[in-house]
């Protein structure tokens, strides 16, 4: 004779149901949609023709896409580096108890709030030539002002440096909570046999935060390759598409030209570019690490 | 006649594969308090969940004052359960801890407060009824629990390991408050717990447990003078039973079994010689039936003194290199390594068949 | 902290150090600061001439103006009920859902667990174009619930508060059944209480997200009286030549940062911790 109770077993599918009709609508079928999508003919004319593998094809010769891609390499390459080594140097400074330390925290951990509307804002008047702050700065002291934003070069940096600016406070706070985590007498240990500062920190700190510097780096990467604000609303993509990134040339292919099924082609292979980098990322660094062995 | 408060039949459980319950019956009596005692793993928790229905049983039935149960859900069934870590509303009052199932079972409100300041008096926490869980001590907290429990007016009372969580001197205090409990209220009890003290103290009728079947039903003192087989005989009483492998000795003693021992020496038992079997032969002898003895006996090299106070417990090995539990006076001089001699009282011991089955001395006459 | 006496967290700052993290700050402070300035400033004086932020006279007649009832107030409008309805949507759809997932047992339960937590690689690029398309079969471009609802599809909320529940002991739940509460009583006065730390994470972390989400508002609400506020800075911005100013533009922003920074202050252990945890999925 069977128990009741069967009745419970039906109970949490009525939970969860909610959920995961809204994320099988909403993101799932969008989704295989989008893949679908890939394979279509969609343009101003209408239609989800099917062309097979056309817009891969095509997209792989179009010179516009492929300089998106450079751009959007280069950018990642420019900030990601960048944007740890400063995020990290400032977890080390700013690891104490004291008063000063939490105002300054708080402070590098400001900007992250805004949105980056706001933040493109912000940077336009501080880099645009005639207007901005460092143009003003420049003429004041009897320098050309650099024109950041119509500059093949100097906008791609102008673009990581207002996106490091805007980005420092999230790896900041992952690198604090990894400090954290490493006990205290390991410190005393190393103290116990004579280690400086700087040996403390190169075989003893780093060493224990790499977990977090491979996170931080995966993070950023995946996030950074997918800039899209700020090269829309601060270089439009410009000068000659030098700033342009994937995910802009996404949003003009779709929404300008509306070639919905080539779009979205180029998303993914975005999406495809992002999984193998991450992947790739994680399997090279934590293979290494489990070698040596925890300690 | 009465009826029976709780009975359980033929209760069979697995977990995919593994077995857990292997086919346990039971009846209880109204008002009775049952222990089931064993190690972990025998299943007694697992039958304790089934009957509160916060698990399920593969075959069998639960019936409860003659209806059945197992086929209703946790809070129909007129059981209330003390968790072992009491399991308390967090960010509930005291209050609101004890009226929660009064009120999802639609209690009227002045019947409620009627009944949470009744058990708030009787178990001495009326002060407490508007802190929550966090700001009491442990044993304010399993009054709470017990409160909890009482205000439904349950037929059947739940007890998972209640004395395990508390130290020795609470530990002293709640036994004697559940006797008090237990004398208030007209409902049976069962209490899950593998101490053996606390069975023995507390139960009418203790049900050893082990590897997922009931091995021995019966009150304290009949499980603890006529154990069913090796494992009750050894679980209960502490320190555990020495068992001995022994030889029938043929020929003499009449109508009881007389055994040689390993060393060679003749214990006397008064268990009948009828029903022992040809197998192999276990002597059970608790340390109370093994004293120092001048001379005669069976020499021993003791191992290891515990000194209790009012006894002496020692541990030795006789010359066949069997290990055996003795006990003295309290004020004993024995020292580790001494060579004592031991007297066997073969009139309290037990002897074990070749299937672990106990054969026991014949019940003295008045 | 854990600050051994000698870890370097004991050290006091060298000069060194202490006039980096200076700069740095500075380097933080400078562009927030130098809006403020341009927003305090009337428009016609910075013209040509940004520079005049720099010194007096200063005035708030650009935040008279937005008060004053124009578009922006609408798009603040816009941004609280959008980011207020996700919020509120993603607490109660990610509370049910987690306690599902932490504790009943129902056919499938880790698989379809499984197939949610996978959900967390998918990037916003591979599906907002399809999203777009669907909205627009279902004519819910330019509205509320089309604003709302993609936000709720997200795992990450659910795989946090299913975290959160499994944390909770089991034996909570079994003295609530033996209580005779009902699964969804059990649910809403037992586990939703205790979750509370939880729930005022995720909900400030998805306001938050909510708030500065831009791609998804700034395609599906064309009618410029359904922007959000993000959104709405973004026209601003392209528009400025045209329209009122630079000092009124900074003060849009200005004002667009208020809310935003009183729940960074309000909240701030929350963001982060929130933050962290997003990230360390």
């Amino acid at each position: 004779m069977k128990a009741g109770g069967t009745r419970r077993d039906h109970t949490g599918l009525l939970f969860v149901l909610p959920f995961l009709t809204a994320y099988i609508v909403m993101l799932i079928y969008p989704l295989l949609r989008g893949m679908a999508l890939s394979l279509q003919r969609v343009d101003l004319f209408g239609g989800g023709r099917f062309i097979g593998l056309v817009n891969y094809t095509r997209l792989f010769a179009d010179e516009t896409f492929l300089r998106s891609i450079l751009a959007t390499f280069a950018l990642a390459l420019m900030i990601v580096p960048l944007l740890t080594v400063l995020a990290l140097a400032l977890a080390l400074a700013l690891n104490r108890a004291t008063k000063g330390a939490a105002i300054f925290r708080g402070v590098f951990f400001s900007s992250s709030v805004l949105s980056v509307t706001i933040v493109t804002l912000i940077w336009r008047f501080v880099l645009a030539p005639d207007a901005g702050l460092l143009g003003e700065t420049a003429q004041a002291l009897g320098a050309e002002p650099i024109p950041f934003l119509s500059h093949p070069t100097w906008s791609l940096w102008a673009l990581a440096i207002t996106t490091i600016w805007w980005s420092i406070g999230l790896p900041m706070m992952l690198f604090l909570a990894g400090l954290q985590q490493i006990p205290g007498d390991v410190y005393e240990a190393a103290a116990l046999d004579r280690a400086s500062r700087w040996t403390t920190l190169r075989r003893v700190t780093l060493p224990a935060l790499k977990r977090t510097v491979v996170l931080v780096i995966m993070l950023q990467t995946a996030a950074q390759l997918q800039i899209f604000g700020q090269a829309q609303l601060l270089t439009g993509g410009g000068p000659g598409g030098a700033t342009r990134t994937m995910v802009l040339f996404i949003f003009e292919s779709a929404f300008a030209r509306w070639e919905l099924g080539y779009a979205t082609a180029a998303a993914e292979v975005l999406f495809l570019l992002i999984v193998l980098l991450t992947l790739t990322q994680y399997v090279t660094t934590m293979r290494g690490s489990e070698g040596d062995g925890g300690r | 006649m009465p009826l029976p408060s709780l009975e359980l039949r033929d209760i069979r459980k697995a977990y995919g594969a593994t077995p857990v319950l292997d086919g346990v019956s039971l009846t209880m009596e109204e008002g009775e308090f049952v222990a089931f005692l064993g190690p972990s793993g025998s299943g007694k928790s697992t039958l304790l969940r089934i009957i509160a229905g916060l698990e399920t049983l593969d075959q069998g039935e639960v019936l409860l004052a003659g209806e059945r149960i197992d086929t209703l859900p946790p809070g129909d069934r007129g059981v209330a359960m003390v968790f072992q870590h009491y399991a308390l509303y967090p960010h509930m009052t005291v209050r609101e801890n004890m009226a929660f199932g009064l009120k999802n079972a639609k209690v009227p409100r002045d019947e409620i407060e009627a009944r949470v300041a009744e058990a708030a008096r009787v178990l001495e926490i009326a002060e407490q009824l508007d802190k929550k869980p966090n700001q009491m001590s442990g044993g304010q907290r399993q009054r709470v629990a017990i409160g909890r429990a009482i205000v439904k007016h349950p037929k059947l009372f739940l007890l998972d390991e209640p004395l395990s969580n508390l130290d020795a001197a609470l530990r002293m205090r709640t036994r004697i408050e559940l006797a008090q409990l237990r004398n208030r209220v007209d409902a049976a009890f069962i209490m899950v717990t593998h101490d053996q003290a606390e069975a023995m103290t507390l139960a009418d009728r203790i049900v050893v447990m082990n590897d997922r079947k009931i091995q021995q039903v019966g009150p304290p003192m009949e499980i603890y003078s006529r154990p069913a087989n090796t494992f009750v005989a050894r679980f209960v009483g502490s320190p555990a039973m020495t068992l001995l492998p022994v030889t029938l000795a043929e020929g003499a003693g009449g109508d009881y079994a007389s055994v040689t021992l390993g060393d060679g020496s003749v214990v006397q038992t008064r268990v009948p010689r009828a029903g022992l079997g040809t197998g192999t032969l276990q002597l059970g002898l608790r340390p109370e039936s093994v004293r120092l003895t001048a001379d005669g006996g069976s020499s021993a090299k003791v191992d290891l003194v515990e000194r209790l106070g009012d006894r002496t417990l020692l541990y030795a090995h006789l010359s066949d290199g069997q290990a055996i539990t003795a006990e003295d006076s309290g004020t004993s001089a024995v020292q580790v390594g001494d060579t004592v001699r031991l007297r066997i009282d073969g009139g309290s011991a037990h002897l074990f068949d070749a299937d672990g089955a106990g054969h026991h001395a014949e019940a003295q006459s008045a | 902290m854990v600050a051994a006496d000698f870890s370097p967290s004991r050290a006091r700052w060298s000069p060194l150090t202490l006039v980096a993290i200076l700069l740095a700050a500075f380097v933080m402070l400078a562009p927030l600061i130098w809006t403020l300035l341009l927003s305090l400033k009337e428009n016609a004086a910075l013209v040509g001439n940004s520079g005049a932020a720099l010194s007096p006279p200063y005035t708030l007649e650009n935040y008279r103006s937005i008060l004053q009832g124009n578009q922006v107030f609408r798009w603040l409008i816009n941004s609280l009920i959008v980011s207020g309805g996700t919020t509120l949507g993603v607490l109660a759809l990610c509370s049910l859902a987690g306690y599902g997932f932490a504790r009943l047992e129902f056919p499938f339960r880790r698989t379809l667990f499984i197939f949610v937590l996978l959900g967390l690689a998918i990037p916003e690029q591979a599906v907002i174009l399809p999203q777009h398309q669907l909205f627009a079969d279902l004519r819910l471009h330019n509205s509320y619930p089309g604003l709302i609802l993609p936000g709720l599809a997200g795992p990450f909320g659910v795989f946090f508060m299913t975290q959160y529940m499994r944390a909770i002991p089991k034996e909570l739940d079994e003295a609530a059944m033996l209580d005779g509460a009902s699964r969804l009583r059990l649910f809403w006065k037992v586990i939703l209480p205790l979750t509370m730390p939880a729930q005022a994470t995720l909900g400030v972390f998805t306001f938050l997200a909510s708030w500065n989400a831009y791609w998804w508002p700034l395609i599906s609400a064309t009618r410029s009286d359904m922007y959000t506020l993000t959104v709405g800075l973004a026209a601003a911005q392209m528009n400025y030549a045209q329209t009122s100013g630079l000092g009124f533009l900074m003060a849009q922003a200005v004002f667009a940062s208020i809310p935003i920074f009183i729940v960074y202050i309000l909240f701030q252990k929350h963001i982060v911790r929130a933050m962290s945890g997003a990230a360390a999925k």
